[in-house]
């Protein structure tokens, strides 16, 4: 398989260089009230992107905190406005709704009332996961080259709300279908330079993947049905357990195998190929070991914690119980800070590792003759994903 | 001079060219050579940055400062080095290696904008959401409105019983006798917009609630601890003011309008959950305590009118004050009604004020209230 044309994937970052960033991004945001999280942000995936490396160049992340805070101010004004206004509407025009308050229908009715105003964001929330994506991509280069996104928020908005109505009408059946057309409508419009990015392949194909999500459902919903008519609880109890685990591996084994897939059939410039092989199994033993050491690092943590706050309570007077409840709040901070700090380097950055290493481009040789693309003016950089809290670390 | 081998990208393409690096520090440049380029590039050792981040392990990556639009402020063109001599070499030698390039005139744009978005959100807050709230509370329909606060008051009827079953509406007829008359000794004089639905409910808590609609529940513990008619009189007519005012639609419609807005704004952070909740105190009771201003001075008129003492109000006060006075102070700020003492010396002085006063029930009739619940 391998040729002198091809690049394999490699990542450079240790656990020692990025705890220490973890730890002190964690703290710096703890007393800057949460602001420095813009910039923290923008240090780990600078760090995570320098990492990572093809034919010995690295990536490059060239966002700034400065631009992701700004973005962020444009964006709760943004949604301040809309929200408040929309939300106060939504929330009338059910108010105007009849029912009987003096019944328990009624009173599901004013509850689902209240809960209008979830309409009001969905439609932002895919709106601001394509520009939070978009914005990456525009932030990402690769030897000195930009890649780039083109704009279709509001149509990935429309288009994932249609799909996932059509995957919760169907019962999850046609998940598969909705998946890839929305990764087909972002891979579609991405660019590395001038070249762009191609999806190709079959949403049918993606069933493989999902097969072990359907199996761990039907035991889980079946072995229960089965143990509920037949009234045996340890039937329902392992059926229960057993589909359960079986559905957390699935969703594991649909993310690795559908990220095969879609590489295998995506393409750059109508030329350039790519092979990824990460396994379900080395990605479940990532995180199996992530938990297992953040559980130790807890486990010692409540252990001493406890300790402490023993002794503290035997030993002071009563008129101490302040200072007994500034050490609980103090733990509390440095086990959060701690988690995650850990979570980044043993479970996020292995994952990413994983999947690096295992992702080969094809016909390296057609990136000599890819172009510098336009530099992005005028993003608001991630400011509505940052607001309403998706996308997570990084 | 220093020499080692590294890779360009002169940021027009992706092409990758293999050059030779040399330090030249008389000069103060770093050049660098290679068969595709047409000549040798010169970077002046001053305007070389290191890209920030990077992981150790010896390859770097060097970029050079331009003033421009680029959001890195760096020229497109990248060079990398793997010789560990030579990236120390230029680690002493360029000496602004390291330096954070701002562009001009960020700080003034940032305080712009922090400023913009701080008076937006506080407009939005403070101003055209409960303006909104307020003429949506008027072009409410009356039975919708009055349909919502049944619902209010079951609720609170509920959470008072503890399930759905129990009914507490006290029936007692004497006692609704007398609560009958004291509504109507209290709006006979006040033009009034709602009709009143006035119910006891059998609890031991000292409480009064108005929901939209002209729905007012008085708890009997109030009935209880109050030490005359008139003093019920005086928290009737103060919730008669919230029900003319609508203040709980417009409360209702409000805070469905602000819902999300703060953790939004304050964001998610260690601790930042703690800081919405006791913003979101602060924002509602600048909101309410209006509202009980203006539902105290509804109560003054009404018991004007209707010549009964705001003397048993002033009381009522008292003893909420009283209530306070066991427990650490709350700072005005902080509390959602406005200072007790305050509101006791408003009531007392209106009461001096008045001229002819009866009490609001005669002493059988107070008696009938107070064992509404029997």
């Amino acid at each position: 398989m391998s040729s002198p044309n091809d690049i394999q994937g490699q990542y450079r970052g240790t656990r020692g260089e990025l705890f220490p960033l973890a730890i002190g991004v964690a703290l710096l945001t703890l007393v800057t009230f949460g602001i420095y999280r813009f910039w923290g942000k923008t240090r780990i995936r600078k760090y995570i992107w320098s990492s990572t490396v093809g034919d010995g160049d690295a990536f490059e992340y060239t966002g700034t905190g400065l631009e992701k805070f700004l973005g962020f101010l444009v964006a709760i004004v943004a949604l301040a406005i809309y929200l408040g206004i929309v939300q106060m509407l939504l929330f009338f025009a059910g108010l105007n709704y009849s029912f009987d308050p003096d019944t328990p229908q009624g009173m599901l009715a004013l509850t689902g009332i209240l809960y209008l105003n979830i309409f009001a964001l969905v439609p932002l929330v895919f709106y601001a996961m394509y520009r939070a994506r978009r914005y990456k991509m525009a932030r990402t280069r690769w030897r000195g080259v930009r890649f780039g996104m083109e704009k279709g928020a509001w149509g990935f908005s429309a288009r994932s709300i249609g799909y996932g109505l059509l995957t919760v009408l169907t019962l999850g059946a046609l998940f598969p279908l909705a998946n890839f057309k929305l990764e087909k409508y972002m891979a579609d419009r991405s660019y590395f330079g001038d070249a762009r990015f191609e999806q190709n392949g079959k949403w049918t194909a993606l069933y493989g993947a999902a097969k072990h999500l359907f199996i761990g459902l039907a035991v889980l919903v079946g072995g229960v049905a089965i143990g509920g008519a037949s009234q045996s609880e340890s039937l329902m109890g392992i059926a229960g357990a057993v589909g359960y685990i079986w559905l957390m591996v699935g969703f594991v084994y649909y993310r690795v195998h559908a990220f095969r897939y879609m590489a295998a059939n995506r393409t750059l410039g109508g030329e350039i190929t790519f092979t990824a092989t990460p396994t379900t199994g080395e990605v479940i033993k990532i995180y199996i070991i992530g938990t297992l050491v953040m559980g130790a690092v807890i486990a010692v943590f409540a252990a001493i914690g406890g300790a402490l706050f023993a002794a503290m309570m035997s030993m002071a007077p009563m008129g101490n119980i302040g200072l007994v409840g500034v050490f609980a709040v103090v733990l509390y901070v440095i086990v959060l800070v701690l988690l995650g700090a850990m979570a980044l380097v043993f479970i996020t950055q292995p994952t990413i590792a994983h999947f690096i290493t295992t992702f080969t481009v094809h016909n390296a040789d057609a990136l000599n003759d890819i172009r510098q693309r336009a530099s992005e003016t005028g993003v608001d950089a991630e400011g509505f994903a940052d607001a309403l809290d998706i996308g997570g670390a990084i | 001079m220093l020499e080692a081998d590294g890779s360009f990208f002169d940021g027009s393409s992706a092409a990758k060219h293999k050059v030779t690096l040399r330090l030249d520090e008389a000069r103060g440049i770093l050049t660098f050579d290679g068969e595709a380029l047409e000549q040798p590039e010169e970077w002046p050792l001053p305007e070389l940055r290191l890209l920030r981040d990077q992981p150790e392990g010896g390859w770097l990556t060097f970029a050079l400062h331009i003033e421009g639009e680029d959001e890195t402020m760096h020229h497109e063109a990248r060079l990398s080095c793997r010789d560990g001599a030579m990236n120390a070499a230029l680690r002493h030698a360029a000496p602004n290696l390291t330096r954070r390039d701002i562009h001009k005139g960020t700080g003034l744009r940032v305080l712009t904008k922090i400023s913009i978005a701080v008076v937006a959100i506080l407009a939005m807050i403070f101003v055209i959401l409960p303006a909104m709230a307020t003429s949506l509370a008027y072009i409410m329909p009356r039975e919708r409105e009055v349909q919502f606060g049944r619902a209010v008051i079951n609720q609170m009827h509920w959470f008072l019983a503890g399930d759905f079953e129990t009914d507490l509406t006290c029936t007692n007829e004497a006692g609704l006798a007398a609560l009958a008359k004291m509504q109507s000794r209290l709006t006979e004089g006040p033009d009034m917009e709602y009709d009143l639905d006035i119910k006891v409910l059998d609890h031991e808590m000292v409480n009064a609630f108005a929901a939209p609609g002209g729905q007012i529940v008085i708890v009997r513990g109030l009935l209880d601890k109050a030490t005359s008619a008139d003093a019920v009189a005086g928290v009737l007519a103060h919730e008669i003011g919230h029900v003319e005012n609508r203040d709980a639609t417009i409360g209702a419609l409000r805070s469905a309008g602000s819902a999300g807005l703060l953790s939004m704004v304050l964001g998610d952070f260690s601790g930042g959950t703690l800081a919405v909740i006791v913003a979101e105190h602060l924002i509602s009771t600048s909101y309410t305590r209006e509202a009980e201003i203006r539902a105290d001075d509804f109560a003054l008129d009404a018991l004007h009118e209707a010549d009964v003492s705001s003397e048993g109000l002033a009381t009522f006060f008292d003893y909420i004050l009283e209530q306070e006075g066991e427990g650490p102070a709350v700072p005005a700020y902080l509390n959602t009604h406005p200072p007790s003492k305050a509101r006791a010396g408003k009531s007392r002085a209106h009461a001096a004020t008045q001229p002819d006063t009866s009490s609001v029930l005669s002493e059988a009739e107070w008696a009938d209230l107070k064992s509404i619940c029997d």
